[in-house]
């Protein structure tokens, strides 16, 4: 069964990264579009009231500052802490914020158990009564974020699955999926719970657990922490499959869409990025449009079909 | 009726999906309290029903021809299918394709957003105009019979949309019940953008199946490119009213100026809204005065379309906007000008100096910026003194959407009137939070059937309920008040909600742009430049 479990942790874990990383860079290789701002954008907030450096006469003279530092900490701010639902929708953020929260701390468990794992694959021991400062502080790390993720995820989950269920507006917009990913979520937290609570309190079981995938030398695990693992890897598998990526999508989202505010300026980057669209084909088949001709020849066109289906 | 609406019932085969009832709107403030009363929608009669697809909600935007036999009903499905799979892809959709994927693909569902929709609120919120709704019918359409698998996991997904006439035509419509002001998107923490899919879903009917409003596309895009002017105006007719402007102008102020037109090498091409010149003629005369007091070197265009800063495009169709908007550049370059400045209008803002700024390329990539920035530095400069007595009433200043939210053009237009208006009062919420005045994305210019009515009645209402507030400690009629709208459509749209409530009468509200304001304060101006005559 370790070597199972450990196959199992393997692929999930290269599943995940490879299936997000395609997501990435589809986006990232689809094509220019044309600017959509949308205001206040972060990195011109030196400006209290959000303008933008069309506030400024002849614009195009003045030096423009992107804060990308300064944007992206924003977005990564409101990652953890879902400011516009506390201030929008405070009811639903109560629910959110801990079902986020649990899932947030159980990445970060793993993540420390790596680390744990490494540590003690270099003799030092990790444990309460560890010599080791680094010992000492990733057994409180672990303990601390893993009974965190399991108890804020599961009052978050439940907390969903009542919220979608009790509000009427937001039952009629949600699907099986939904349900299906609270439940799915909550068993992971529950599981991993019991296995804390009742076989292995201070997560040495799971942290030798990580140091025979680093070592290559699966061990056995309680039943109970096999479930666990057995759930989480699943969990992973199953994630590019649901909208989770908007934990990244949105940096896309913010930076690439309502905060692209990049001007096109003569000879730039961008002027060329333009250009390449403009020379592709289009097949849009309204009267007005030629189907076949590339963008730059329709766009100044002045002599085209015009009749619509829409006269009254 | 309207809680039991779900996005599963736009395919349901019924005579009307939602009926509006003007009793359960927002109600407004005194003197306009009694809901119900003060606001219509003039029902259909039987024959338009019949002819036109208006089962949504008893209004009609569009007017789609109804079909006439199960086959065109078939080809209207499959032509839809067509255009919904090359809104997904590169070569059609480069324009938006990034942003609507991004959207559409990681909604939460949680509806944060509908409380920011002004058309949701004031409907007394009918499920049908929440942002979601829309986006989330097109998303189930999409995943259901465009994505791989869709149809397997169409249950799992809740992908229950059944894809017929009804809720086609019905999503045509739909489209056209929201004025892309884009508040939704401000609130979401994902930065989805539902505004976005509702642009896309209308450049899908217009640029695959040639469905749009025939105020935006026949009466507007196509006039204009061919005419010249979305208003019928043609290059000699758009010259004889700047004559008239000139006289009016010399009648009214003892000031015999000439406008420049097509005068080359000038340093900025001004561009109007040329609805201005027939509406609202007063506000090209202003520039007019304002620019020969400040010495500038200007001038209009007297070329087809040159006359006309408007760009319909923007709001339904990307082929049409890249016409207009290359037409523009090429116009400038012509003329040598040094850049394009756009007048008091708030789409074509956004559309020329934003959104068209990926279109423009080589030599046609002529600078573009607002008149705001302009009219701060020549208010701000010194060389012009005002009088502020003669702007001595009550002010507030409607944000534009176009310009404030979507472009970030916020306190040039505020210092101006903090300087020169010594009553300006702000709206709540304003700036970047502002309301749209309901005639957004084209509504100020659709006056299909009852359209009107329910643009006033619904999409109009909060900016109304603002303006109210606003000037709640001096609404009875015996103080003027001005609200300024820099922009052709807001005016447009305030102007048919005064008429529709009777403000005028009950409150006396006016309402006006901006340069007025500033030409009015004018110390060399031997009277005030505003005529406070209701028309």
């Amino acid at each position: 069964m370790s070597i199972i479990l450990a196959i199992l942790t393997y692929v999930a874990y290269a599943f995940i990264i490879i299936m997000y990383g395609r997501k990435a860079i589809k986006y990232a290789k689809m094509p220019l579009h044309l600017r959509w701002d949308l205001y206040p954008v972060i990195h011109k907030n030196r400006r209290n009231h959000g303008g933008s450096h069309y506030d400024d006469l002849e614009w195009w003279k003045k030096p423009r500052r992107r804060r990308f530092i300064e944007s992206i900490l924003f977005i990564l701010k409101d990652n953890f802490y879902l400011g516009e639902y506390f201030h929008q929708n405070r009811g639903y953020w109560f629910v959110l914020f801990p079902w986020h929260v649990g899932f947030i701390l159980i990445i970060t468990l793993h993540v420390l158990c790596f680390f744990a794992a490494l540590t003690m694959v270099f003799g030092l021991p990790v444990s309460a009564e560890s010599p080791n400062i680094f010992g000492r502080v990733f057994y409180y790390s672990v303990l601390i974020t893993g009974v965190g993720s399991f108890l804020t995820g599961s009052f978050g989950s439940i907390g969903m699955i009542i919220k979608r269920l009790t509000n009427r507006d937001l039952r009629a917009y949600a699907s099986p999926m939904n349900y299906f990913n609270y439940l799915f979520l909550l068993a992971l937290f529950l599981s991993g719970f019991c296995t804390w609570y009742f076989f292995d309190p201070t997560f040495s079981g799971y942290m030798q657990f990580w140091k025979g995938l680093i070592t290559l030398s699966p061990i056995n695990v309680e039943l109970a922490s096999a479930i666990h693992i057995v759930l989480f890897a699943l969990v992973l598998v199953y994630l590019p499959f649901t909208r989770s990526m908007h934990y990244i999508t949105r940096f896309f989202a913010f930076l690439w869409v309502n905060w692209d505010d990049k001007p096109n300026l003569k000879g730039s980057e961008i002027e060329k990025k333009v250009q390449r669209c403009l020379n592709q084909p289009l097949s849009w088949s309204a009267p007005h449009i030629r189907s076949g001709q590339k963008w730059a020849d329709l766009a100044i066109e002045m002599n085209f079909p015009s009749s619509v289906e829409t006269k009254q | 009726m309207k809680n039991e609406i779900t996005v599963r019932d736009i395919g349901r085969e019924c005579h009307q999906l939602i009926e509006i009832n003007c009793g359960a709107l927002l109600p407004l403030s005194s003197p306009y309290e009694e809901t119900g009363l003060e606001s219509h929608i003039k029902p259909l009669t039987e024959a338009e029903k019949n002819r036109y697809e208006a089962s949504l909600d008893g209004v009609m935007a569009i007017g789609i021809p109804k079909p006439k036999s199960k086959g065109e009903e078939e080809e209207f499905i499959r032509k839809f299918l067509s255009g919904l799979r090359k809104l997904f892809s590169t070569e059609n959709n480069w324009t938006f394709l990034q942003p609507l994927m991004l959207s559409l693909e990681y909604c939460g569902k949680c509806l944060t957003c509908s409380k920011a929709c002004p058309v949701y609120m004031a409907s007394g919120k009918q499920e049908v105009y929440r942002p979601t709704y829309r986006s989330e019918l097109l998303r189930r359409i999409k995943e259901k019979h465009i994505d791989r698998m869709g149809k397997i996991t169409s249950w799992f997904k809740g992908n229950n949309v059944e894809l017929n006439w009804n809720t086609v035509a019905r999503l045509a419509e739909l489209a056209y019940r929201c004025t892309l002001c884009r508040r939704c998107a401000q609130v979401c923490s994902r930065g989805i953008d539902n505004g976005l899919i509702t642009h896309e879903i209308r450049k899908l009917f217009s640029q695959e199946m040639g469905i749009a409003p025939k105020e935006l596309h026949e009466k507007g895009t196509l006039q204009q490119l061919r005419i010249g002017s979305s208003t019928g105006m043609t290059p000699a007719a758009f010259k004889n009213i700047i004559q008239f402007i000139e006289e009016e102008v010399e009648e009214k102020t003892g000031r015999k100026i000439r406008i420049p037109i097509d005068k080359q090498g000038a340093d900025i091409l001004l561009i109007h809204n040329a609805g201005e010149y027939l509406s609202w003629p007063e506000n090209p005369a202003a520039f007019a005065i304002l620019f020969e007091a400040a010495g500038l070197n200007w001038t209009l265009s007297s070329e087809s379309v040159g006359y006309d800063a408007v760009n319909y495009g923007v709001w339904y169709d990307d082929i049409q906007l890249s016409r207009i908007a290359i037409r523009h550049a090429r116009i400038a370059k012509d003329l040598r000008v040094k850049s394009i400045v756009i007048g008091e209008c708030g789409h074509a803002h956004k559309a020329s100096i934003t959104v068209a700024d990926r279109i423009l390329t080589g030599d046609l990539n002529i600078p573009r910026e607002s008149c705001l920035p302009l009219l701060e530095q020549i208010v701000f400069k010194g060389n012009l003194n005002f009088d502020l007595k003669r702007n001595n009433f009550p002010v507030t200043l409607h944000d534009p959407c176009n310009m404030v939210r979507l472009m970030g053009i916020v306190e040039p237009q505020r210092r101006i009137l903090r300087k020169i208006c010594p009553q300006f009062r702000e709206m709540e919420p304003h700036g970047l939070e502002n309301y749209c005045c309901g005639g957004g994305s084209g509504f100020a210019i659709m006056s299909s059937r009852n359209f009107p009515d329910w643009r006033s009645a619904i999409s109009g209402r909060i900016k109304m309920e603002q303006i109210l507030d606003t000037f709640k400690d001096v609404i009875t009629p015996e103080t003027m008040k001005y609200v300024c709208a820099p922009c052709s459509n807001c005016k447009g749209q305030i102007r048919e909600l005064f008429n529709y409530y009777d403000v005028w009468t009950k409150s006396t509200i006016f309402y006006g742009g901006l340069v007025e304001l500033i030409v009015n304060a004018l110390v060399d101006l031997k009277k005030p430049f505003i005529n406070w005559e209701w028309r």
